[in-house]
C-alpha cells in the first residue's frame, strides 16, 4: 500500500543549504505550534481542581466526554456552518477574483486593494454596522417595507441565515486572493489552444481554466473553512448565541466554565480531526493530477 | 513582461454577455462588502451617543476622538504590530513554501500539515497556550510575544496562498535558469520571485489584515503599553456601539482609500521598472 | 528547561527591541489590571495628575479571563478588580495580600451595608469599589402586562422577544429563584431539578448577550429582558419607557472590588490608588460614566437627584443576595446550559 514517493510531486534531494533555510520555519514551528499543542494535550489529559486550576494527570475522562452525543453534533453543527460558507464564498467569490485576474496589470492591485480595504475597520464595528442592517427597525427592513410592505418585517437578524451573512463577509477576502493569485497565473495560451483544437466556451471551463486554478481553489476553501469551524464571536454577535458552535463551547471552557482541561480536550480533538483529515487528503489524492 | 490576461472565446454576442455579467457580479459584490462601511460612516456623523437613531449632523465623535489619547496610542501599537507581522510571515511563508516545493524533506507532509494547525486552532487555545508557554520561559509580555503569537496563526496563510502558485508553476522555468548558469539562490530571486509576487503580495495582505484585526491572542500575549486597537475596541464596543469607534474607522477607511488612489496614480505615473532577467 | 529566543533578521530585531517597553520597577508605577469600561480616563489622568504615578492600565472583560491572566503568568499586577465572589476564591487560594488599613484613611466613607460581607468579613483584602445588581428591564411600551418575577418574563407570549446575559450561572440562579431554591448550593440534584424549567425558559429567548444586552432592548429587537443594572440606567437614561425592576423571587447583587495580588511590586502606589478611589468626589466621576450602585456613601450624597431616581442604579426594595463561589459546580452549570441550548 505504500505509494511510489518518487511521482509525487518534483523536488530533489535537500542538502545542507536547503536545511539551513528550513530551519527557522522548523523552529517556529516546534517553539510556537508544536510546543503550544503539547502543553494542551498535557492539560487535556489532567483534571480541574475546586479553584479550576489545571491538575496534572492521566485521564482520558475529559474524552469520552468529548464523545457525548451533545459534543458531537455541535461539532457536525458547527463543519456544516463552516462548509456552508466556504461554498457560498466560492460561489460568490471565483468570478470576481476571475474578473480581477483579467483586469489589466495596473487595475488588478488595485482592485485586490478596494476588496480589503473594508476589512480595516475592527470585525466588531463591521459587525454591529451588519446589525444595524439586518435588525427589525434596520435598513434592510425600511428597504423591504417601501418595496413590497407585504413582506416586512424579515426577523433577520439573530438567525442563523444573519450568521451565515457574517461568516461569508468576514472571509470573502480569504477566498479572492489566493484564487486571483492562480488564475493571474494561467497561460492564456493553453485557452488559446484549447479554443484552435474547436473547444467552445463551455467545455474550455470546465476542462481548463478550472483544473489549472485548482490549486488556488483549494488553498482559498482551506483559508476559509478551516478559521471558519472555530469561529465564535460573529456567531455570538449575529446569532445571540442562542445556538452554541464548538468556538463558543471551547472559548467558555476557559472563560467561563473554568474547566480548562475540559476545553483543551475539546481542542485537541478538533485539531487531530483536521490533521488526520488533512493526512488522509494528501494519501487520497491522485498523483501529479494537478499537473496536468 | 505582463502575461497576457487568458480570455475565453466565445461568439461576440456571448463574450459581451459574459463580460458584462462578470463586471456586473464584480460590481454587486464590491457593493455586497462596502455596504456595511458606508452604514458605518454615515452613522459617524450620527449625534445620538447610543448610535441607534439618527438625531442629527454633528462632527462631535471626530472631535472626542482626537482627546482620546489611549485609543491613538493603541492605533499605532496594531500597525508597528501588524507591519512586523507581515514581514516576518512574508519571509517565513514564502521561503517555507518555496523550499516545501523545491526539495523532498524527509516527514514534509508532516511539516506541512503542522503548518496549517495554527489556522483550525481556535485562538483561545493559541492565545492560552503561547501565555503558558512564555511564563514557562521567562519571557516578559510585549511588542515581541504579541508578534510571535500573531506571526504564528498569519504566516500559513502567506504559505498556502504562495504554495498554490508554485504548484501551477513550470518546473522548467527553474531548470531553464539553472541551465544558464544561474546558482540555486540566483534562479530563486531572479525567476521563482517575481513570479510569486502576485501569491507573496495576496498573502502578505492576509496576514496584515489578521494581524490587524485580531483580539484573543493579542489579549493574551499583550501588556498594557503593547496593546492593540482590537482590545481597546472590544473594551469601548462593551458599553454599545461607541460612536467615537465609527468615527475612528471612518478615518481609517478614508487613510487607507487615499492611500490606494495615491499608489494608482504613482502607478499610472511611474515607467515600470525595467526587467531584470539575464536575457 | 531553556528557550531559544526566535531568529529574527537582524535590523528588524534591532527595531523590535527599540520599541520594547522598558522594564519598570521602582515608585512612579502602578500596574492596574480592571474590567473593561469600568475606570473613567479622567479618574486615571486626575491620579497620575495629582501623585505623579504612572497607571498602566490593561483590561478584562471576565473574571475568569483576570484569572487565567495572573494566574498562567506573564502579567505583573499592583491592583485587580475582581467581582466579590472570585475574590473570595482568590483570597482563599492566598492570591491576594493583606492591606494596611491605616493607608486607606478613606475607608469610612463606605456605606456599612458594603462593608464585611461574606466574601472577606473583616475587610482585610478588599476595598468595594461599585456595586450593581441582575435584574429584569421591560419596555413599557410594549409590554403591558404586569410583570414581577423571572417566571413573568418567561412567558411564551414574549417569545422571541428577551434578550439576557450569556451567562451560565445567572441563567441558573434565576431557575433556582423560580423554584423557592437556594443559589449558592448547587449540586446534581438541584441541576435536576432546574432542568426541565430552564429548557422551556431557553426556548423563549432571542439574543443571548452579556457584552451590551441594551443594544437589542434599545434597537427594538426585544421588549424585554434579564441584564446588568448597569446596562438598565444607560437604557433608563436615554428612555425613561425602560424600566428596571428587581424580580421578586430573588436577585443576585454583586460588588466588584479593588485587591492587590501576592506578588505586587508597587503595594504603596496601588494603596494610594485605592484611596483616591474613596474620595468622594473620585467616586462621584464613577458614578456618573458608569451608573451602577456606588457604595460610597459619602460620594452618594453629591450625586443628583436625577442620577439617584435611577431604579437600576438605586433600586428599591427586592431580595438581593451574593454570590458565592461554588467552586467545581461551575462546570456542570456550563454543561448544562450548553446542552439545553443544543437541544433547541
Amino acid at each position: 500500500m505504500t505509494p511510489a514517493p518518487v511521482a509525487r510531486d518534483p523536488g530533489t534531494r535537500p542538502g545542507a543549504l536547503a536545511w539551513l533555510l528550513l530551519a527557522p520555519l522548523l523552529a517556529w514551528l516546534a517553539l510556537f505550534v508544536v510546543a503550544p499543542a503539547l502543553l494542551l494535550l498535557g492539560c487535556s489529559l489532567g483534571e480541574r481542581d475546586e479553584f479550576g486550576q489545571v491538575l496534572w494527570g492521566f485521564s482520558l475522562e475529559n474524552y469520552a466526554r468529548v464523545l457525548d452525543p451533545i459534543y458531537l453534533r455541535i461539532f457536525l453543527r458547527s463543519l456544516g456552518f463552516a462548509a456552508l460558507t466556504t461554498g457560498l464564498c466560492l460561489l460568490i467569490g471565483y468570478p470576481v477574483a476571475y474578473q480581477i485576474a483579467r483586469a489589466a496589470p495596473r487595475v488588478r492591485e488595485l482592485l485586490l486593494l478596494l476588496v480589503m480595504v473594508p476589512f480595516w475597520t475592527s470585525f466588531l464595528v463591521r459587525t454591529y454596522a451588519w446589525m444595524a442592517i439586518l435588525r427589525e427597525e434596520g435598513l434592510l427592513n425600511a428597504l423591504v417595507t417601501w418595496l413590497q410592505p407585504a413582506w416586512a418585517p424579515l426577523g433577520l437578524l439573530y438567525t442563523p441565515a444573519a450568521v451565515v451573512t457574517g461568516l461569508v463577509y468576514s472571509y470573502l477576502p480569504f477566498l479572492i486572493l489566493p484564487v486571483y493569485a492562480s488564475v493571474e497565473k494561467l497561460d492564456g495560451a493553453l485557452i488559446e489552444a484549447a479554443h484552435d483544437l474547436g473547444a467552445g466556451p463551455w467545455r474550455v471551463f470546465p476542462a481548463v481554466i478550472l483544473p489549472l486554478t485548482l490549486p488556488g481553489i483549494a488553498a482559498g476553501v482551506t483559508l476559509v473553512f478551516v478559521p471558519a469551524v472555530a469561529m465564535f464571536a460573529v456567531t455570538d454577535l449575529l446569532g445571540g448565541a442562542r445556538v452554541p458552535l464548538i468556538g463558543n463551547v471551547i472559548q467558555n471552557q476557559f472563560l467561563q466554565a473554568r474547566d480548562w482541561p475540559f476545553g483543551a480536550a475539546l481542542g485537541v480533538a478538533l485539531l487531530g480531526l483536521f490533521l488526520v483529515s488533512q493526512l488522509v487528503l494528501r494519501a487520497l489524492r491522485p498523483r501529479g493530477a494537478l499537473r496536468g | 513582461m505582463a502575461a497576457l490576461p487568458p480570455t475565453l472565446r466565445f461568439p461576440a454576442a456571448g463574450a459581451r454577455l459574459l463580460q458584462a455579467g462578470l463586471r456586473g457580479w464584480t460590481g454587486l459584490v464590491l457593493l455586497f462588502l462596502y455596504v456595511p462601511v458606508l452604514v458605518l460612516v454615515v452613522y459617524s456623523f450620527n449625534s445620538a451617543r447610543l448610535g441607534v437613531v439618527w438625531e442629527g449632523f454633528s462632527g462631535r465623535w471626530y472631535a472626542e476622538l482626537l482627546l482620546q489619547a489611549p485609543l491613538q496610542r493603541s492605533a499605532f501599537n496594531s500597525l508597528v504590530v501588524a507591519i512586523a507581522t507581515t514581514i516576518i510571515s512574508v519571509v517565513l511563508g514564502t521561503l517555507g513554501a518555496w523550499l516545501l516545493h523545491r526539495y523532498r524533506f524527509p516527514g514534509r507532509d508532516l511539516i506541512e500539515s503542522l503548518v496549517n494547525l495554527p489556522m483550525v486552532m481556535p485562538e483561545i487555545l493559541l492565545g492560552i497556550s503561547l501565555l503558558v508557554l512564555f511564563a514557562l520561559a521567562g519571557v516578559g509580555l510585549g511588542f515581541t510575544t504579541v508578534i510571535i503569537g500573531h506571526v504564528t496563526f498569519s504566516f500559513p496563510f502567506v504559505l498556502v496562498a504562495v504554495r498554490a502558485r508554485l504548484q501551477g508553476l513550470d518546473p522548467a522555468l527553474e531548470e531553464a535558469a539553472r541551465d544558464l548558469g544561474a546558482t540555486p539562490w540566483g534562479a530563486f530571486r531572479r525567476v521563482i520571485l517575481p513570479a510569486l509576487r502576485p501569491a507573496i503580495f495576496a498573502g502578505g495582505l492576509m496576514a496584515f489584515l489578521l494581524s490587524w484585526d485580531e483580539l484573543i491572542v493579542t489579549y493574551f500575549t499583550a501588556s498594557a503599553a503593547s496593546a492593540t486597537l482590537p482590545l481597546k475596541v472590544f473594551g469601548m464596543a462593551k458599553v454599545g456601539l461607541n460612536p467615537v469607534l465609527n468615527a475612528l474607522s471612518a478615518l481609517f477607511l478614508l487613510v487607507t482609500l487615499v492611500g490606494v488612489a495615491f499608489s494608482a496614480y504613482l502607478r499610472c505615473g511611474a515607467r515600470r521598472p525595467p526587467p531584470t532577467f539575464p536575457r | 528547561m531553556k528557550f531559544k529566543t526566535p531568529i529574527l533578521p537582524g535590523r528588524l530585531a534591532a527595531l523590535l527591541l527599540a520599541l520594547l517597553p522598558v522594564a519598570s520597577r521602582g515608585a512612579g508605577q502602578l500596574n492596574l489590571f480592571g474590567w473593561s469600561e469600568y475606570v473613567p480616563q479622567p479618574v486615571l489622568e486626575g491620579f497620575t495628575r495629582e501623585t505623579g504615578i504612572k497607571v498602566n492600565f490593561e483590561t478584562y472583560s471576565s473574571n475568569e479571563e483576570m484569572l487565567a491572566k495572573l494566574v498562567a503568568g506573564g502579567g505583573r499586577y499592583d491592583l485587580v478588580q475582581p467581582s466579590d465572589y472570585t475574590a473570595e476564591a482568590m483570597i482563599r487560594r492566598k492570591l491576594l495580600q493583606p492591606l494596611d488599613r491605616a493607608r486607606l484613611t478613606g475607608l469610612g466613607n463606605l456605606a456599612p451595608e458594603f462593608t464585611g460581607r461574606a466574601h472577606d468579613p473583616e475587610g482585610r483584602y478588599t476595598v468595594p469599589y461599585m456595586s450593581g445588581s441582575v435584574g429584569i428591564v421591560v419596555n413599557t411600551e410594549k409590554v403591558k402586562t404586569p410583570v414581577r418575577g423571572y417566571r413573568d418574563v418567561f412567558q411564551a407570549a414574549h417569545r422571541d422577544r428577551i434578550v439576557v446575559v450569556n451567562d451560565s450561572r445567572e441563567l441558573v440562579s434565576w431557575a433556582l429563584y423560580a423554584l423557592g431554591q437556594p443559589v449558592n448550593t448547587v449540586d446534581p440534584a438541584s441541576l435536576a431539578r432546574v432542568r426541565p424549567l430552564l429548557a422551556e425558559w431557553i426556548k423563549l429567548v432571542k439574543v443571548f448577550d452579556s457584552d451590551s444586552p441594551k443594544t437589542a432592548l434599545l434597537n427594538g429587537d426585544v421588549d424585554l429582558g434579564v441584564v446588568w443594572s448597569g446596562e438598565a440606567a444607560l437604557l433608563w437614561r436615554e428612555n425613561r419607557k425602560f424600566q428596571y425592576l428587581l424580580p421578586a423571587e430573588g436577585a443576585h447583587q454583586f460588588v466588584d472590588v479593588l485587591a492587590i495580588p501576592a506578588g505586587a511590586r508597587n503595594v504603596a502606589e496601588a494603596h494610594r490608588f485605592m484611596d483616591y478611589i474613596l474620595r468622594p468626589e473620585v467616586s462621584r466621576q464613577i458614578s456618573a460614566a458608569f451608573p451602577y450602585t456606588n457604595p460610597n456613601a459619602a460620594a452618594r450624597r453629591l450625586l443628583s437627584p436625577d442620577e439617584l431616581a435611577n431604579p437600576a442604579s438605586y433600586p428599591s426594595g427586592g431580595k438581593l443576595e451574593s454570590f458565592r463561589d461554588i467552586g467545581r459546580a461551575a462546570a456542570d452549570i456550563d454543561r448544562l446550559v450548553t446542552d439545553l441550548k443544543s437541544a433547541k
